[in-house]
């Protein structure tokens, strides 16, 4: 079947089993891998024996335990106090790694990478923390409250210069990005209604580090905005884009392509259905997001191995499948160098992901950093050596190793030669660890970059 | 379906490294070529002429009329009481125009006869999305168009580059590939620095031959998704083996400036006097969306684009490569005439191109654009920058420039000795 021959109702109905595509250790596995970073083997055994909708369920109300938000406070303020975004990112990769609630940094990921803000420019690590703590409280909420927050949020501010958006002289760069890039797409709104919606902004400004109106710099006019007249206020031009038709199109094919597939592109019938849920639903994120990760076409094969691993998703699903620890701060530089650095997306327009992923270096590079992880001083797998972890769940040749990483890692079948020619190079080493040999070989192969 | 089509080209990959192999002519390719779709360049001229071209990027708009400046201009001092370059400082090329009084190094390379500065180059209905204009430039498209590819990805494509031991093309820099690389078939690297090629392992050339033998096995029912990472994975091994060799002779003539742009040009100056086949570099430097307190950040990264692009053309004459050597300074639009409160500038439209080497046309190509006569407050193009593709396609890379580009373009005259 293809993606076009796909009825949008089924696609995004219940997901009921069926022998195409089974509620096993694979379906659960791609739910994690999706919905969060993916999950220990341990995990998964645990969660197939509930229904689909209840382990669904579950990603949706997990909590961030009251000694886990301290720690991260902890945690927080000893990053923000080294004033190196590195040690931020660092910090926030080992949330992502250690959470209870995987889905809500999944879609504080979503929408850094959507509200795409880079600390190369904004300069402050402080402020950048500000924001992420804003998009984490919204992960799963109101985008049109998240929209209008972000609006005024400092690093924005000064990402895309409203800090300096004045009455006489109106600066577009925030108006221009909030329809093409945040609400609606290009081609949705005219160079006038940039024009217009840029003086609503004007005299949103920054003070001490904090949101604040300087009604002296901004245009009190009228304005018409997306057809709109009489438009006075910044907050009602922003509820006047939110509230754009395309604007849950827009919304639906970004989830869809962050939780479903990279490619290929899903026709606007296809997404119907879940645009018009997000717009009954107010543009409440939450819902849609268990509707899609719920759905009949979320669990089909049609959506397997059809995304290709981000670098964060590469290191945290890494080790989150061997209950890992490793040396954050390199762990948050390799993932820059692999063009993901956290709070430093490449412009404003975030990550394109899919095969934008994938190059020369890219690869190599990624081949490098499951190298420098599995042999690195400070690395762990459940407090002990990757070869004392695989020894106690029984994983002792490399045969066991490549089914266990099959079914916590790998979206597709490792292939039957690549077993054969990893054992050969086992064989062949005069390296005592073969364990690691191993794995390195395997997360080497192709089919470890899809998932 | 899809993996019967991947292993046929896998076999014609490898035909065609035999064929050349045997007989070690280019000819023969073309022969061979014949049945091949779009074999649309004199690929015998090119292996023999070895012509190199760099594009360096200038991301977020550069503001060409403080690049280029009119400096006796009336409109151009009223429109930017603030921002105006005073002539004091500004590097005369003649009685009207001055380059920025950052831009030595473009001004030493003009003296030299090494540089064309193309004027006022554009296109049609000027679209001010950053992304978008880039996406035009890249690809030659508009929105509308499904666009599968970019400019130079169908030039990779349509030359059969293949038969090169070497990546037909080379990206420098961590940030993610520009579109105008894309293609279907042509996978091109990215690059920090050579040792990025390395793969790390106990015994690597054991697993670089593993994972190439494991990727160019066909899988029965991969994905596209999947053939993809598979052919980029063969790329990569296949790059890692090459770049380790590559570069250990060379030394630079001089040093290079100690900024991103000039590391990456000095690894293309490398990987060039190494012997590298590689045909285009593409390098990119951010930050010329200049909204706000222009002065002191356009400075410095026309310094940087301009001391790198200079030390880059002499470096490669002094290792005796000069004369394959093109460079091209592009932005995806230049900005608005008037100054705005924030001693900045916003999007525009049309800018200028620079074209550096030993061949060019030195000097002015193509008029100023009118300050009198705006569109929206931006200054109006007059040359498409597909003119200028087309003078690079066909006159220094010798290919059919309108099939890569989709329609015949009339190219400026920017080479004085080809």
């Amino acid at each position: 079947m293809n993606l076009i021959d796909v009825n949008p109702d089924w696609a995004w109905a219940a997901y009921e089993p069926s022998t195409n595509s089974p509620w096993n250790l694979d379906a659960v596995a791609h739910l994690f891998r999706r919905g969060g970073f993916g999950a220990s083997r341990k995990q998964l055994v645990e969660s197939v024996g509930n229904r689909p909708a209840e382990v669904v369920e579950s990603l949706f109300s997990a909590e961030e335990p009251e000694a886990f938000q301290r720690e991260m406070q902890t945690l927080l303020r000893a990053a923000i106090a080294t004033d190196n975004v590195r040690q931020l990112a660092a910090q926030w990769v080992y949330r992502m790694l250690h959470t209870p609630a995987p889905l809500k940094e999944k879609m504080t990921l979503f929408w850094h990478g959507h509200f795409a803000t880079s600390d190369e420019k904004v300069g402050d690590v402080r402020l950048m923390q500000t924001q992420n703590d804003l998009l984490r409280k919204y992960a799963l909420g109101d985008f049109q409250a998240l929209t209008l927050e972000i609006s005024r949020d400092p690093a924005m501010l000064l990402y895309l210069d409203s800090a300096t958006n004045r009455k006489s002289h109106p600066n577009e760069n925030y108006a221009r990005e909030i329809m093409e890039l945040f609400c609606l797409g290009e081609g949705m709104y005219t160079e006038q209604d940039i024009r217009e919606l840029a003086r609503c902004f004007t005299g949103w400004e920054i003070k001490r580090e904090r949101y604040r109106f300087n009604r002296y710099q901004h245009d009190a006019g009228m304005k018409t905005v997306l057809g709109v007249r009489g438009v006075k206020s910044g907050e009602e031009a922003i509820r006047i884009v939110t509230e754009h038709p395309a604007a849950p199109r827009f919304l639906a094919r970004k989830l869809f392509q962050f939780f479903v597939m990279d490619e290929p592109v899903p026709t606007d019938e296809l997404l119907v259905p879940l645009a018009r849920q997000l717009s009954d639903d107010q543009m409440n994120i939450g819902p849609t997001v268990q509707r899609i990760l719920g759905s009949n076409l979320f669990f089909s094969p049609l959506a397997r191995a059809r995304k290709v691993r981000s670098p964060v998703e590469l290191g945290v699903g890494f080790l989150r499948a061997f209950e890992g620890t490793t040396d954050f701060f390199q762990l948050a530089d390799a993932m820059y160098q692999l063009g993901q650095g956290l709070y430093q997306p490449p412009s404003v327009k975030g990550w394109d992901g899919g095969r934008t992923w994938i190059n020369s270096s890219t690869l190599l590079g990624r081949a490098n950093l499951i190298h420098r992880m599995l042999n690195g001083n400070k690395t762990r797998f459940g407090k002990q050596s990757l070869n004392d972890y695989f020894e106690v769940n029984g994983v002792d040749s490399v045969v066991d190793i490549a089914d266990m990483l099959e079914s916590s890692l790998f979206a597709v079948p490792i292939p039957r030669p690549a077993i054969e020619r990893v054992k050969a190079l086992v064989a062949a080493s005069e390296d005592a660890n073969g364990v690691n040999l191993a794995v390195h070989a395997f997360c080497t192969l192709p089919e470890f970059q899809v998932a | 379906m899809e993996f019967e089509l991947k292993s046929r080209s896998v076999e014609k990959t490898m035909t065609r490294r035999k064929l050349l192999g045997h007989t070690g002519q280019g000819a023969s390719l073309l022969t061979f070529g014949v049945t091949a779709p779009g074999v649309l360049c004199d690929a015998a001229t090119l292996s023999a002429e070895q012509r190199i071209l760099v594009v360096v990027e200038m991301a977020g708009g550069n503001d060409g009329l403080n690049t280029v400046v009119p400096i006796r201009d009336d409109l151009y001092r009223n429109a930017r009481p603030n921002l105006a370059i005073s002539s004091d400082d500004a590097l005369s090329i003649n009685d009207d125009l001055a380059l920025h009084p950052s831009m030595r190094g473009m001004a030493d390379l003009l003296e030299d006869g090494k540089l064309s500065i193309v004027q006022g180059v554009g296109y049609e209905n000027p679209n001010r999305s950053h992304f978008e204009s880039m996406d035009i430039w890249h690809s030659c498209q508009r929105k509308a168009e499904q666009r599968q590819n970019g400019w130079i990805g169908r030039y990779l494509e349509s030359n059969k580059l293949n038969h090169l031991s070497d990546p037909p093309a080379l990206h420098l820099g961590k940030r993610q590939q520009p579109f105008a690389l894309m293609s279907r078939d042509v996978r091109v690297p990215s690059v920090q620095s050579l040792e990025q090629f390395r793969l790390r392992a106990a015994k690597s050339p054991d697993l670089r031959d593993a994972i190439r033998a494991l990727s160019s096995q066909s899988r029965a029912g991969a994905s596209d998704l999947l053939g993809f990472v598979q052919a980029s994975s063969r790329n990569a091994i296949d790059a890692s083996e090459r770049m380790e060799s590559a570069g250990v002779r060379y030394k630079p003539s001089e040093a290079y400036p100690e900024t991103t742009l000039g590391r990456e040009l000095e690894t293309i100056a490398k990987l060039i006097a190494s012997g590298l086949e590689t045909r285009v570099y593409y390098v990119r430097i951010d930050g010329f969306d200049t909204h706000a307190n222009q002065p002191g950040a356009h400075a410095v990264l026309l310094r940087s684009v301009s001391d790198a692009v200079g030390t880059l053309v002499r470096d490669v004459n002094a290792q005796g490569d000069g004369d394959r050597l093109l460079v091209m300074c592009f932005s995806e639009f230049g900005r608005r005439v008037a100054e705005n409160a924030s001693d900045g500038t916003d999007h525009g439209a049309a800018g200028p191109v620079l074209l550096a080497g030993n061949q060019v046309k030195a000097g002015v190509v193509g008029e100023h654009p009118h300050l009198d006569d705006l569109q929206n407050g931006d200054l109006k193009h007059r040359i498409d920058f597909r003119q200028v593709y087309a003078a690079i396609l066909q006159q220094w890379l010798k290919c059919d420039a309108e099939s890569v580009l989709g329609a015949a373009y009339d190219p400026v005259a920017v080479f004085a000795k080809l």
